[in-house]
């Protein structure tokens, strides 16, 4: 994994609000087509973190590399940046007032990678994939917690990304619902897509991650190949947080 | 428990609430009266706040000097002049002093007191303004002051000069439209212009005052006799005593005709010769031509000696200088013409025939073969044996009026000749006979000096004999002797003849009413389209990720949200002009204002109906590399108008109820027509039922537009 085949890389990045300092200065490399969890308690500033990377959060300091363009900068064109980022997030974010299909189309759609016909062969593919084909013209509110999880990754790979950032993806769903998301995440994953996931399911970590990142309080207290981290915990604080997690 | 004491409580409240209200009315006050008298909020120089804030005025004083003298209080309460006058039809109030002319509808709706001031209507345009007649305002626009008479005036005359009328609640509005531009000319009392002009208003006077009238003093109809009868008593006697002339002196500088002010004329007349000059039971001279005389004098603020010398006599005293005028029935002839100077005539006299009410004769030619008494010497005797032939009549004589009288009441005769006034008074003094033909021979009675000299005094006497018959006191004068003409006064105004029942009002108004009905629809549709641009726009800036844009939506919000909507009519429509000197026409004015107040409102709620979206729905949207446009169009906006369409319905509804407040600068709408028609006919309580309903009509379709309108949107 050398220097130059990063993916992303994050450096000294810090966000502050107001008094309050969020991040603390983070420094992280993302190789391609490799997938990286990253572990915390709540408040930690882990979702915060996985937001500045298509700067949903406007990072106070540091730089954002990906693909070579920093984000961070200001006259940065995020908008081409983030098609190249789908995002998908706890609460699902369907689009309300459109259907199903319509929320896969819209994106490709209207920023003219596709039209409409190939954007509907496209969204019917994706739905297949995430086992949910017959829903195309479905309205959004008639799907349930993980059907609509799914929806939305379809959505996010609708514009043909080259990373995918998952913010605690199953964290809202009822535990049967579960399975069925992480099932689509891990075939992802296969596939050589890079990931950023930010989750509570350590069963998934320990499987699919090629690294684990543990952040409390504004940084990353340490990081290392799933075996290293839960396996060999190092720092106190990660010690501590694997014994909540995992003697529940 | 605790709910029986909440009940007694509440109802120890609701007691005290009764006591206090109870406490504040009239009635229980009965011990000292006070008198709540209703006045105007500006009109000066009769009511207006002076630099210490009180009322002043003319008006003001007068009252206060009548209640002073008749030992009564007055809380004088300046509600506008429309609110005055229908608090005082509503019994709100128990009088209304301001500046109120005398016209015969009013005088019909209310009691009014002894005129207290002489007014006439006048035009006035911009300074700089060439117009200077009637005939200039064709098509152009003129202002007038709701419920005034000068409005009713201008509106008499609105058709034959073809000009349009702008109306506006207060002088200072209608002012200012002329002053500006927006219209051309204004129609005004004649002292009221005349103290705006003096303090600063740029108009100019162009017209002579039309259509004289009287200000009085009005109580409710049959109800307040008692507080009438004691400013008729104050009146006078503030009058006798110079406090009146004092009062009117402060505010218009000088009273009456400064030619003959102060000075003394005698003045020779008849012994007797009633009804025009006779002692009274008291031995006083009275009679018409007294009367006048002591009035004209009382008006143009000179006095007069009477002397009754006997008619040759006086005419006699002219002519060697002796007296300085005569008045005594005297007929204008050329052959006295050679030798006086007469005034405009006062008296239009004639020989008439009377006959008995019960009888069949109605005209001369009835006459025919039947008998008919005479008076010896009488002009009427004169006129008689000169048609006597030509309706195949016979006379007989008599040496008196009265028994001339008898034999037409008992029948032996079937008619007599007589002067018109002489008839007229006998039969006011009960004699049973009624006049049936217009007056034939007619002569005009003329108040004479010497020719070339005392010009001041025979002018004076022309003015006010011409205000006085303007004002009414002529016919009051003359209806004291010679009998009321009221009856015949009241059909020949057709008032009678009105319906004032509801469907008679809306049968009589139907036409204004849709009118102003059509201007609000229009106020409403062209301001709602409008605000609802606005309202976007500004809604919009208030929530895209701009500062500026979020400042300058924040404060155009704030600013015309926290605005009343009737300062910011008057804003707009008086001070834009005065700001830019372009004018506004009140229409444009009007949809402006609504546009900005009504704007700022939709502004609000559309923003808070698109923050109202779950802020996932934008992030998600983004996150996809939407641009912010994009996101806003295809998946925020479509979501927050249905959260804001309840709250667009309702903005609808307000703005069309507020298309009401612009009738404060003048549109012709709803409202503005509700309060032309009732300062017309004093119909408040209908005409109101009748406009109330009318906009819950109107409301009532737009609500069920809308419920369809908000179905449709749910599916």
């Amino acid at each position: 994994m050398s220097e130059n085949q990063a993916k992303i890389k994050v450096s000294d990045l810090k966000k502050q609000y107001g008094d309050n300092l969020v991040l603390k200065g983070i420094n992280l490399e993302v190789a391609n087509n490799e997938v990286v969890v990253v572990i915390g308690p709540s408040g930690s500033g882990k979702s915060t973190f996985l937001r500045t990377l298509n700067k949903l959060e406007e990072p106070t300091s540091g730089s954002i590399i990906i693909d070579g363009i920093d984000i961070a900068k200001k006259d940065t064109d995020i908008n081409t940046v983030r098609e190249n980022i789908g995002m998908v997030f706890q609460h699902f974010n369907l689009f309300n007032n459109l259907t199903v299909g319509q929320n896969i189309t819209l994106a490709p759609v209207e920023l003219s990678k596709e039209t409409q016909s190939e954007a509907d062969q496209q969204a019917k593919k994706l739905l297949d994939m995430v086992g949910l084909e017959e829903k195309f013209g479905a309205k959004v509110q008639s799907l349930s917690g993980g059907q609509q999880q799914r929806v939305a990754i379809a959505r996010a790979l609708a514009m043909n990304p080259d990373v995918m950032l998952f913010d605690e993806p199953t964290s809202a769903l009822d535990p049967e619902m579960v399975g069925d998301v992480l099932e689509v995440m891990k075939r992802l994953a296969t596939q050589g897509m890079t990931m950023v996931v930010v989750t509570h399911e350590m069963g998934f970590a320990k499987e699919v991650a090629d690294r684990v990142v543990f952040v409390d309080d504004g940084q990353i207290l340490e990081e290392g190949t799933p075996d290293e981290v839960f396996s060999h915990p190092k720092n106190e604080r990660l010690k501590s947080f694997l014994d909540k997690i995992l003697n529940v | 428990m605790k709910r029986k004491f909440f009940n007694a409580s509440f109802l120890i409240a609701f007691l005290g609430a009764l006591l206090f209200i109870f406490s504040l009315s009239p009635v229980s006050s009965k011990a000292e009266k006070t008198y709540q008298i209703g006045t105007d909020v500006t009109y000066p120089p009769f009511e207006f706040a002076n630099k210490q804030n009180k009322y002043v005025g003319i008006d003001i004083d007068v009252m206060k000097a009548i209640a002073k003298e008749e030992g009564f209080k007055v809380n004088i309460k300046p509600v506008g002049f429309n609110a005055a006058v229908q608090s005082l039809d509503a019994g709100q109030i128990d009088g209304v002093i301001a500046g109120m002319t005398m016209t015969p509808e009013r005088v019909e709706k209310f009691d009014f007191g002894t005129p207290y001031y002489k007014t006439g209507v006048v035009m006035a345009v911009g300074k700089n303004s060439s117009i200077n007649s009637f005939k200039q305002l064709k098509g152009k626009r003129v202002a007038l002051k709701t419920g005034t008479a000068a409005a009713s005036y201008a509106e008499s005359i609105q058709k034959k000069y073809g000009f349009k009328t702008v109306t506006f609640d207060d002088s200072d509005n209608m002012y200012r439209d002329v002053e500006t531009g927006n219209s051309v000319a204004c129609f005004e009392d004649q002292p009221v212009m005349q103290y705006a002009i003096k303090q600063g208003s740029k108009l100019k006077i162009v017209t002579k005052p039309a259509n004289q009238g009287y200000y009085g003093f009005a109580v409710q109809k049959n109800k307040n006799k008692e507080l009438v009868k004691k400013f008729n008593a104050g009146l006078k006697k503030i009058r006798q005593n110079g406090t009146y002339d004092q009062i009117v002196g402060k505010y218009l500088g000088d009273g009456g005709n400064p030619k003959v002010k102060g000075k003394t004329f005698t003045i020779g007349t008849d012994v007797t010769f009633p009804p025009f000059e006779f002692a009274n039971k008291q031995n006083k001279y009275v009679g018409i031509d007294m009367d006048l005389m002591k009035a004209i004098a009382r008006e143009q603020g000179f006095k007069v000696k009477i002397k009754a010398l006997g008619f040759n006599a006086a005419v006699q005293s002219l002519e060697s200088g002796q007296i300085d005028g005569v008045i005594a029935g005297m007929s204008i002839t050329n052959d006295r013409k050679k030798q006086f100077d007469f005034s405009s005539p006062y008296f239009q006299s004639g020989v008439v025939m009377a006959v008995n009410p019960k009888g069949k004769v109605n005209s001369l030619k009835d006459l025919k073969g039947k008998r008919v008494a005479i008076k010896t010497g009488t002009s009427g005797a004169d006129y008689a044996n000169s048609i006597k032939k030509k309706y195949g009549f016979k006379t007989v004589t008599f040496d008196d009026s009265n028994n001339m009288y008898q034999d037409v009441i008992t029948g032996n005769s079937a008619a007599c000749f007589e002067d018109q006034p002489v008839m007229q008074y006998a039969i006011k003094q009960g004699t049973k006979l009624q006049i049936v033909t217009k007056p034939a021979l007619a002569g005009d009675y003329g108040f004479a000096v010497k020719e070339g000299q005392n010009q001041a005094l025979l002018n004076a006497f022309n003015t006010g004999l011409k205000d006085l018959k303007a004002s009414g006191s002529y016919d009051s004068i003359v209806e004291n002797y010679l009998g009321s003409k009221k009856d015949q006064k009241i059909v020949t105004k057709g008032s009678t003849s009105d319906d004032r029942s509801f469907i008679g009002l809306i049968k009589e108004n139907k036409d204004a009413l849709l009118s102003g009905l059509s201007q609000t629809m229009w106020l409403t549709i062209v301001a709602i389209f409008f605000a609802t641009i606005f309202g976007i726009i500004v809604g919009l800036l208030g929530v895209i990720p701009n500062r500026f844009g979020n400042g300058v939506s924040s404060v155009l919000v704030y600013v015309f949200r926290g605005m009343p909507l009737l300062v910011l009519a008057l804003f707009i429509y008086t001070g834009i002009p005065s700001l830019t000197g372009t004018k506004i026409p009140a229409f444009v004015a009007g949809i402006i204002t609504l546009t900005f107040n009504e704007g700022a409102y939709i502004a609000a709620f559309v923003k808070g109906g698109i923050e109202a979206v779950d802020k996932g729905q934008m992030e998600a949207a983004r996150s996809l590399g939407l641009p912010f446009g994009k996101s806003m169009r295809k998946v925020i906006l479509p979501q927050g108008i249905k959260i804001m369409i309840p709250s667009f319905i309702n903005q609808f509804i307000i703005t069309l109820k507020d298309t009401s407040i612009l009738s404060i600068i003048g549109i012709l709408e709803l409202t503005q027509t509700g309060k032309i028609i009732i300062a017309r006919n004093l119909e408040g309580f209908k005409v109101w039922t009748i406009v109330a309903v009318m906009y819950l009509v109107i409301i009532t379709l737009l609500t069920w537009l809308s419920n369809w309108v908000q179905r449709r949107t749910k599916v």
